[in-house]
């Protein structure tokens, strides 16, 4: 709901300025209905009905791109075992998270891209070089297999371990369990957060700062 | 139409220049304040959103802010862009220098610590035999402390101790410790170290920023005009008499250039501002000092440990929550011997919950052990003590521009043995606590946040008695331009452990007021 009322303010921004600067100029005639100031008055655009609008996601999906077909299923059975659904609460899948970080690590500086293309061919290659077939073929204990002795404890996130693949591993799991609990899926799902520290983001809401006066370069 | 005339420029709004503004209209001075960036309207520009409803879903845009680590998506807006302002540091030697330059600046976000220098920071060279002296000492300070403590009105517990000099406190009520507290606290104090309370400016309606607690007051003498979204590039100087006399600003939307004229310039950019400028402007620095002895407080030394009884949601009532505060308790006296010097604070905060990286497990595995953990923790941090070093550094780098066509800074800062050791004390001696407090250590690191993480960076202007190694007198007056003086943290000559901004505004109200009374008497 918030989303949609954000969008309905973006939308009536630009119609209200022109109806705004309307109004001034009709005010400087004689006017035969006087009576209305909230329309006459350009400092409350908000009087004008807003139009309600949809929220992009509940009319269409994000469409994933960046990696090749192997490295995204990789990536797909990654999210399905880290975060799985839990105690009612959506998982990786159900929150489209491989979706969304497909689109986030394609924006990403390049550093970040290696690290999560290497690292799902590295999945790959060791499910290959161990069990003959993809990473997203593998059962459950073949992946644990895998990905176990990768996982590494750390305090600070950004206390990254020199191993490529140990790297990977932590990047990737802070990264779809964030997208998880920033979903749209996991805030209707009710309130409950993953517990943890470092939960700035999965509480869901917070206090949103717009770009205050921004430059607007030519 | 006329331009209006005013005494004195003020250049920054945070608390130093907030400060500024508020003693000297207060006495009659006229000033005009330049602030780089916008007024911030925070019923406007805020509003409270979901995660998912914003463009990167909480990750924020990457690669925008790579040096702040305390952005993210909802709070992305309120820090400096640094494609528009950016600034340099050696690959090896990362620098996260936040910045903010909304009306107010940082004074707008700090975490509200509020402590008192003492003088094992001012008189180092006379207490321990380390580093240099400032020009002034705790008892110099003392009564400005006092009425910055008022006006913010600072909570805290009076010790006596001379490491922790007490304020002027505003409220000195807690609540009764919790058991976990309790326990902690026996065990500290079997090994000598004090336990104490946190201190905290708690403001005036949940803020204890420029905006206000100081900027009202000016405003409301008269005296002050602020223009935002001015930036300035440039101070200049009367070739007659070589003193400052104006400065160039920009006009940040259109890039118009601008020259204000007063008699006294008083910058209050932060530190690093303020030096960038002075370094742009080429005054100041016959000594050669200036940008040298860059220095902040190491944050990142953390411990967290689990008690047990207190798992699976079984804790006993009033067994989880609370804090407690160690105020510096190394090398307080030359009997203590180590492999460092200086100290830091320690503290510990109860009642928290596990953080997944503390554990190499995923899935329902993971989800388990962190809900097992929650509410059951125990964390220790510091705020460590940095040696100042003449050697870390910053300099124009003519090579790079900010989207204004100002030369940025050149940063390099990077740590010694010294901080190496001291953090591993700091980490070791939590957990030896933690230990001896009969709870599982579940996870710990010695590691810290690059420099200038803690947002406490201070000392490339540094003030002392002798021009020859110093930028400023102990009035934070230019050595080579009485009418130039600098409030901000630039002054400081050590950092100490604790959190800066204190000391800052009552330094400014010092200066300011020392200030009012030489432009009575006609001698600046």
């Amino acid at each position: 709901m918030k989303r949609r009322k954000f969008v309905q303010n973006l939308l009536a921004a630009p119609a209200v300025a022109p109806l705004a600067a309307q109004t001034q100029t009709q005010q400087q005639r004689p006017s035969t209905q006087p009576n209305t100031p909230a329309r006459q008055d350009p400092r409350q655009p908000h009087e004008i009905a807003q139009l309600a609008v949809t929220e992009v996601d509940l009319v269409s999906a994000t469409h994933p791109y960046f990696f090749t077909a192997d490295q995204f299923s990789a990536l797909q059975k990654l999210a399905a075992v880290l975060v799985p659904p839990l105690k009612g609460k959506p998982g990786a899948i159900d929150a489209h998270a491989p979706e969304f970080l497909d689109f986030l690590i394609s924006v990403s500086p390049e550093e970040r891209q290696s690290l999560y293309r290497n690292g799902l061919e590295g999945l790959n290659r060791a499910a290959q070089d161990q069990f003959h077939t993809n990473f997203h073929g593998l059962e459950a204990k073949q992946v644990d297999t895998i990905i176990r002795p990768l996982l590494i404890a750390r305090y600070w996130p950004q206390d990254m371990p020199d191993d490529p693949m140990k790297h990977f591993m932590a990047q990737v799991h802070d990264d779809l369990r964030t997208a998880t609990a920033n979903s749209r899926e996991w805030a209707e799902n009710g309130p409950a957060p993953f517990t943890g520290r470092r939960r700035r983001f999965n509480r869901g809401r917070g206090m949103y700062w717009r770009p205050v006066d921004p430059v607007v370069r030519g | 139409m006329a331009i209006k005339q005013h005494d004195v420029l003020i250049v920054g709004s945070g608390h130093s220049g907030g400060m500024a503004a508020k003693i000297l209209t207060e006495k009659g001075i006229s000033c005009l304040m330049l602030n780089a960036g916008p007024e911030a309207d925070l019923q406007r520009d805020r509003t409270m959103k979901s995660a998912h409803e914003l463009p990167y879903r909480g990750f924020g845009q990457p690669g925008r802010l790579p040096h702040v680590f305390q952005a993210n998506e909802f709070n992305a807006n309120q820090w400096v862009d640094e494609k528009e302002n950016p600034y340099t540091h050696p690959p090896e030697a990362p620098y996260n220098w936040v910045r903010v330059r909304l009306l107010g600046g940082r004074s707008l976000f700090w975490a509200r610590q509020s402590f008192r220098l003492s003088d094992y920071e001012f008189k180092p060279a006379e207490i321990d035999g380390t580093g240099d002296n400032w020009p002034i000492s705790l008892a110099d300070l003392a009564p400005y402390y006092s009425r910055v403590e008022q006006i913010f009105r600072v909570s805290g517990r009076k010790e006596g101790w001379p490491q922790f000099p007490d304020g002027d406190f505003t409220d000195s009520s807690f609540p009764p410790d919790t058991e976990s507290i309790k326990r902690f606290t026996e065990v500290a104090t079997k090994k000598g170290i004090r336990v104490s309370k946190w201190r905290f400016a708690q403001g005036r309606d949940g803020l204890a920023s420029s905006i206000n607690l100081l900027l009202p007051d000016a405003l409301a003498t008269g005296k002050l005009d602020i223009v935002e979204n001015a930036i300035v590039r440039e101070i200049t100087v009367d070739k007659n008499t070589g003193l400052a006399n104006g400065a160039y600003f920009l006009d940040r939307h259109s890039g118009r250039e601008m020259h204000v004229k007063a008699r006294v310039i008083v910058l209050a950019a932060g530190c690093l501002e303020t030096t960038r400028l002075l370094l742009n402007s080429g005054i100041c620095n016959s000594s050669g000092v200036m940008g040298h002895y860059l220095v902040d407080q190491m944050y990142g030394v953390s411990v967290v440990a689990s008690i047990p009884e207190a798992r699976d949601g079984k804790a006993p009532e009033n067994l989880m929550g609370g804090s407690a505060f160690m105020p510096r308790f190394r090398n307080l006296s030359k009997k203590d011997k180590r492999d460092f010097i200086k100290g830091y604070c320690l503290h510990v905060s109860s009642g928290g919950d596990a953080s997944q990286h503390f554990f190499p497990l995923y899935g329902e595995e993971l989800q388990s052990k962190l809900d097992s953990y929650a509410g059951s923790c125990v964390s220790a941090g510091i705020f460590g003590e940095r040696v100042p070093r003449y050697e870390n550094h910053v300099r124009i780098n003519k090579d790079v521009k900010d989207a204004w066509g100002i030369p940025v800074l050149h940063i390099e800062a990077r740590d010694s043995e010294n901080e190496l050791n001291l953090r591993r004390d700091a980490a070791n001696t939590a957990e030896e606590l933690f230990h001896d407090a009969g709870w599982e250590v579940i996870c710990k690191t010695d590691q810290v946040n690059p420099p200038g993480y803690s947002i406490h960076e201070v000392g490339t202007c540094r003030m002392g008695d002798n021009p020859k190694t110093s930028v400023l007198n102990k009035w934070s007056q230019a050595h080579d331009m009485k009418n130039l003086v600098v409030v901000d943290g630039a002054s400081f000559v050590t950092a100490g452990w604790q959190n800066p901004t204190m000391t800052i505004l009552s330094l400014s109200m010092r200066a300011s007021e020392h200030l009012g009374d030489e432009m009575r008497q006609g001698s600046v």
